[in-house]
């Protein structure tokens, strides 16, 4: 199918997630592109020419370059039409953004923290040493050829990852006290919120049974059941290429359903 | 709908969001706090567990209906949902893209660079004439860990040398972006917007700790008088009650943990 919509994305998770998953409940067609991040495809020539950021996700619209996951959800709910991603109200939709940010900037880099240290700086690590320094000298952001030092040698101090681990801790507390509070994250209907969070959230019960799970939070595995159930979920996921992540969602969905 | 809008001298995120809500033209009770004496937590705001942990630190707080919402930028969208004629977000869809993406770049890289230097030059010395007990007995009703960690370090005057490089760097980066950004308009996405705003809000008050970021940058010299001069920022600005309220500000956002 042809579209003048082009997503630049990895695994169907995190931030290449966001824009994907809202797309396909939009039921806007879009062409995909597997950027592959343990690859390092994100900072060759080629990917630089289209988003000079070299960071994963960034779609096209026509000749125009989108990047930032979250502005880019709230840009496909805005430009495209579909079923309303957003709320009617005024404050839920201020909500839906507080929530955003905090999953943003506060406790989806911890559950990235975590995740970096335990799986993507070992895998990487094993390739040669001169490729990997090449590597990390292509990075066009600062912040980001930090943050990939840190994981690639594994950097993180014991103090930022306990700091990591007590926010996801918190963090899963708060969830389950928001979802107990209304049936979506920060408002009644699923919303950019919803799919922001499910696309860092979904590992979380095969990750942590002991902390998230139908006893200690019953709102939470609801909330991710029903996210689980929803079709264009489903359909993200047949664009995963690495069975490690797919794995960890797949039981979820089949339960769900 | 019943609004209040809890706020600090007009600089920083209070200076942001008292503009916005003039610009909006919408009517709230307004109520001054002193957000640099911790005064959010004083119990008077009935804030909930987004304005513990707002992102943005310690920024104004209004209230709707009973429940405190915060963060400069999310208010301002608020303001123009309210008032959509009101010109604070672009109408087309690829614009407000760009101006999110370009408020998220202010407020995640120059926001934090910037309330560390401003809080170690104005809000240290503040906090450091408060005898021990009377500090402690401010923050001790903050919930949120690391904010309240943030105001010890800011009493202490503690900022790492790579912090502090850090965040000067920020402050010539953001004051090169805008400028590069004014090459071909007179506001930052050609239309006046919240953009503006939050730019403004933070970048201007460095002027007075990091002159050499403004040099050579006519462009930007023009836009901060520019923006200065809007009337929803005169406004807002006449209602300062001390004499330079430059200096008023309070421990902002963390300076980013990870990437």
């Amino acid at each position: 199918m042809t579209s003048d919509v082009t997503l630049y994305h990895w695994e169907p998770n995190a931030n290449s997630g966001k824009p994907m998953l809202t797309m396909v409940e939009k039921g806007l067609s879009f062409n995909s592109h597997y950027i592959d991040l343990l690859a390092f495809d994100q900072h060759k020539p080629e990917y630089l020419a289209i988003n000079p950021m070299g960071t994963i996700p960034a779609m096209t619209h026509g000749g125009r370059l989108l990047n930032e996951s979250t502005a880019m959800m709230e840009y496909v709910e805005e430009a495209f039409p579909g079923p309303a991603m957003m709320p009617e109200d005024a404050v839920d939709r201020w909500r839906v953004r507080w929530w955003m940010k905090f999953l943003d900037q506060w406790l989806c880099p911890s559950f990235s923290m975590i995740g970096w240290s335990l799986f993507i700086g070992p895998q990487v690590r094993e390739r040669d040493p001169e490729e990997l320094k090449a590597a990390i000298e292509r990075i066009p952001l600062p912040e980001r050829r930090i943050a990939w030092r840190k994981a690639i040698y594994g950097l993180f101090s014991e103090e930022e990852l306990a700091e990591s681990r007590r926010r996801v801790d918190f963090g899963i507390g708060k969830l389950e006290e928001a979802l107990a509070k209304r049936e979506y994250l920060g408002s009644s209907q699923y919303t950019l919120a919803d799919i922001n969070l499910f696309n860092s959230a979904y590992g979380l019960p095969s990750m942590q049974p002991d902390d998230v799970n139908d006893e200690k939070t019953p709102n939470l595995m609801r909330w991710l059941r029903a996210v689980a159930r929803r079709p264009a979920v489903r359909e993200t996921w047949t664009y995963s290429r690495v069975p490690r992540f797919a794995e960890r969602i797949l039981p979820l969905i089949e339960e769900a359903a | 709908m019943t609004m209040t809008l809890y706020h600090g001298e007009p600089v920083g995120p209070s200076l942001t969001v008292l503009a916005a809500l003039f610009e909006s033209g919408l009517e709230t009770d307004l109520v001054r706090i002193d957000l640099g004496l911790a005064e959010r937590h004083g119990g008077a705001i009935p804030l909930g567990f987004e304005a513990n942990y707002s992102v943005e630190g310690e920024g104004p707080v209004l209230v709707v209906d009973g429940e405190a919402l915060v963060d400069s930028v999310f208010i301002g969208c608020l303001f123009d949902d309210l008032a959509p004629e009101c010109g604070l977000r672009p109408t087309d869809p690829y614009a407000r893209w760009e101006m999110m993406a370009w408020c998220r770049w202010m407020i995640e890289r120059l926001a934090p660079g910037a309330a560390a230097l401003a809080n170690l030059a104005w809000t240290t010395p503040r906090l450091a004439a408060l005898d021990d007990a009377s500090f402690a007995a401010r923050i001790a009703p903050i919930e949120a860990d690391d904010l309240r960690a943030r105001w010890a370090q800011t009493r202490a005057g503690i900022l790492s040398d790579d912090h502090r490089a850090a965040s000067e760097a920020r402050v010539h980066e953001a004051a090169k972006k805008i400028d590069d950004r004014l090459a071909d308009r007179q506001w930052i996405m050609g239309e006046f917007s919240l953009a503006d705003l939050e730019s403004y809000a933070w970048l201007a008050p460095m002027r007075a700790l990091l002159p050499a970021a403004f040099e050579d940058k006519p462009r930007l010299a023009v836009w901060l008088a520019r923006v200065a001069g809007r009337p929803s920022v005169v406004r807002a600005a006449e209602l300062a009650r001390s004499a330079d309220p430059v200096g008023s500000f309070a421990p902002g956002p963390e300076i980013n943990r990870w990437g």
